[in-house]
């Protein structure tokens, strides 16, 4: 086994795990220190796939949105639960095998690319990204720029009048 | 490492969400549910991106992740003002 192949093995495992355990337990602060955990195994696995940017934008968010985001919420714990039936699970079995079984024709039909060890060893193409990035992409990331710098501003509204926020 | 394995783990990771947000013990795990099956879509999306030898794929990992961020805040605030008594 590859260092390679050992650092996806071993973060994954622990990205999945972790999930399980933000998403199913009833204790909101172990569930906020799984997610932490889920988003620092997903900043490995990013920084194995050479997306050093992607990597670094999910150590950020992990750092200075979930932590301020999870702290104030999971102090004063609330454990009222949430009806689901059957039908709920149900619908979430579906949904999630009809997501494998597009995975696995995909993989199986061949249109996915084999390997993504054989990528560049160039480093990384600022130039290409800035160029996606101000170019065919630039609604997608203007959009999202105004949709970040819109949060903020709420939520520093929100915390300078919380009596007036909605 | 193979293109497939990663986008195994982000169905995986996706399902785990899909399930935090259809039967959650509280309103956080509803929260984290969301937030984990955007994470999913943005490793399928960077991974992708590695396997196809184009950027987009990258570009549109980030777009997913600032749409988290408004997403993580909208929640959060939608929760303490469901608490907070009136």
């Amino acid at each position: 086994m590859s260092l390679e192949q050992a650092v996806f093995a071993v973060a994954g495992l622990v990205c999945i795990v972790a999930a399980i355990i933000a998403a199913t337990h009833r204790d909101p602060r172990t569930a906020g220190g799984a997610f932490l955990l889920t988003l620092a195994s997903l900043a490995v696995l990013y920084a194995g796939l050479a997306a050093p940017a992607v990597s670094a934008a999910v150590i950020l968010v992990g750092l200075f949105v979930t932590v301020p985001v999870l702290v104030p919420l999971t102090v004063p714990v609330s454990h009222g639960p949430v009806a689901a039936g059957p039908a709920v699970a149900g619908a979430a079995l579906l949904i999630a095998g009809a997501t494998f079984a597009i995975i696995f024709a995909t993989i199986a039909l061949g249109e996915v690319p084999i390997n993504v060890s054989l990528r560049s060893s160039d480093g990384y193409d600022v130039a290409a990204l800035r160029d996606i990035v101000t170019g065919r992409s630039a609604a997608a990331v203007g959009a999202s720029a105004v949709l970040l710098i819109a949060v903020l501003m709420a939520a520093r509204a929100a915390r300078r009048d919380p009596q007036r926020s909605p | 490492m193979t293109t497939a394995a990663y986008l195994v783990l982000a169905a995986v990771l996706f399902a785990v969400g899909l399930l935090g947000t259809l039967v959650p013990a509280n309103a956080i795990g509803r929260l984290v549910g969301v937030e984990l099956m955007l994470a999913a879509s943005a490793l399928t999306f960077a991974a992708a991106a590695v396997g196809f030898r184009e950027l987009d794929g990258q570009v549109a990992a980030l777009v997913v992740i600032a749409v988290a961020i408004a997403q993580a805040s909208v929640g959060a605030s939608l929760v303490t003002r469901a608490r907070r008594p009136e």
